[in-house]
């Protein structure tokens, strides 16, 4: 029986301070939730697996042209962190100075907390 | 499955304009029409490309106010979204219509209009094509996007700034022989590399702009075009997807979809890379004409940098790409541009492109890609 993980439930427990994956029954393939069949097997047999937060970023980019109501936020940088478990996700770069970025930098989960909305962001990895 | 060509083509000014998407449209469906030689009558469907009109013209239900403009509401129509493919997309399902034998003639077009809105308001409404939950509060944008495709692309290949800028040179000289593209003026690779920055490493004149306009195409089955002035026949017309989720791209210095497309259309077409003459791609930024022409397999992986440099892709080169001036210098109206792709590369095949005509082009080959990397449509066409 799979065990869907909600995207309530990821930002909640994100909210938290933590990372939630699911892990394929099947095939073990690890994955970011919500997601039903398996890309890698098609099997139907998610468990929620904790994600540590630590990985390295694969690309980044400082968004210097924000979209409407970001104005005052830029220049800011978004990144693609790949986890040390091997999935990877975006988010906003905290507290590394902008000219510091490099692919294959170290940096770990935190979230941006914004009045109701929480959205995935690192920071330094110690 | 029965063959299908191309007999009519019409596209708009590219710019800006005082009209509404339909009105753009309409105006380029009525120039597709009279290019076909066929009565507005015969039109039996409509499939209609539009991205943003729902945010930008508070306008929904855009199929029939397109055909209602035009002046022939009773046609059957659809709307088509798929990002910047869309109206690729609409393309290829005219395409399968007419060739399962349901229709034998078919309007298919779009048309976009942004330029009436503020920069960031355009900006947050083509970020709608991003995830809404994981993506958009991040506050990453399109050029955001391809901002991290060239900043992988340059990790793994070595490829510069400085060959980027020679995508955005090479378009600007296309597209100052093109009549209706938005600019018409060449640029130097000084201005380009001291332009300012958008999504590090992207500049301002490695970008695409935003564009109002409309294209269309009328698209028949044998029987018709037999009785046409100059058909272009579809060889192939295949679609591809990738994960909607940048978490989930397995490598960011390749566009997955694109290669699957390309493997596609050129299977179902019985052609390859080596028999295409001329190109039309979606170079909504200079990092993706280079991931581009690797993608399609002109050249190697890694390699794409170093063929804009040499001038491969210019008019006169080995391979001449966008000879529009693409959507970098002809511009970018998101639901028309893959209907205006196509128009290019009938124009090119019907040896009708005036000073940016390509040589002796038989094969043409259109390449659209929507949003994230997500939708990719390849088709080719040929003369013969």
């Amino acid at each position: 029986m799979s065990k869907v993980v909600t995207l309530k439930a990821f930002f909640e427990e994100a909210r938290s301070g933590r990372l939630t994956g699911i892990r394929c029954g099947r095939c073990g393939e690890i994955a970011i939730p919500p997601k039903e069949f398996c890309p890698a097997c098609q099997e139907r047999a998610w468990e929620p697996v904790p994600l540590d937060g630590h990985g390295t970023i694969a690309s980044f980019t400082v968004i210097r042209v924000p979209p409407r109501g970001r104005a005052e936020e830029a220049p800011y940088a978004v990144a693609v962190v790949k986890l040390d478990e091997g999935v990877s996700l975006l988010g906003r770069i905290l507290d590394i100075p902008l000219d510091a970025l490099k692919v294959g930098m170290p940096v770990r989960f935190r979230p941006l907390i914004r009045d109701e909305q929480t959205v995935v962001a690192f920071g330094p990895s110690q | 499955m029965r063959r299908v060509a191309v007999i009519g083509v019409g596209v708009t000014k590219f710019g800006k304009h005082e009209r509404t998407c339909a009105e753009l449209f309409a105006e380029a469906a009525a120039d597709a029409i009279q290019d076909a030689g066929v009565s507005p009558r015969a039109i039996q469907a409509l499939y209609y490309g539009n991205v943003v009109g729902g945010e930008g013209e508070r306008q929904l239900h855009m199929g029939p106010l397109a055909a209602s403009v035009l002046g022939i509401p009773t046609v059957p129509t659809t709307r088509f979204e798929t990002a910047c493919a869309t109206s690729h997309a609409a393309f290829r399902h005219a395409v399968m219509e007419i060739a399962a034998g349901v229709s034998d003639v078919v309007l298919v077009g779009g048309a976009e209009r942004v330029l009436n809105l503020p920069t960031d308001a355009a900006t947050e409404y083509f970020a709608y094509a991003s995830d809404a939950i994981f993506e958009q509060p991040t506050g990453i944008t399109f050029p955001g996007v391809f901002a991290l495709i060239a900043r992988a692309h340059m990790a793994k290949y070595g490829t510069t700034e400085e060959q980027m800028a020679h995508v955005a040179v090479k378009n600007h000289r296309h597209g100052a022989l093109n009549p209706k593209a938005q600019f018409q003026k060449e640029i130097t690779l000084e201005q380009v590399m001291k332009s300012a920055k958008v999504a590090d490493p992207l500049k301002l004149y490695d970008c695409c702009p935003f564009t109002d306009g409309g294209a269309a195409l009328v698209v028949v089955s044998e029987e018709v075009a037999r009785k046409s002035r100059k058909p272009v026949w579809i060889l192939s017309s295949a679609a591809a997807s990738d994960s909607m989720f940048l978490h989930e791209k397995k490598d960011l210095s390749r566009v997955l979809a694109t290669e699957r497309a390309a493997q596609a259309a050129y299977r179902q077409g019985g052609r390859g890379p080596q028999d295409v003459d001329v190109v039309e791609l979606h170079d909504c930024f200079t990092i993706a004409e280079i991931v581009a022409t690797e993608g399609l397999g002109f050249f190697e992986p890694g390699t794409g940098g170093i063929a804009a440099e040499k001038g491969w892709t210019s008019l006169g080169g080995k391979l001449p790409v966008n000879p529009s001036g693409g959507l970098k210098a002809k511009g970018h109206p998101i639901g028309a541009t893959g209907a205006a792709q196509v128009a290019e590369i009938v124009t090119q095949l019907r040896r009708e492109a005036g000073p940016r005509q390509v040589d002796g082009a038989k094969v043409g080959l259109v390449h659209t890609l929507g949003g994230n990397t997500a939708t990719v449509l390849v088709s080719l066409l040929s003369s013969e």
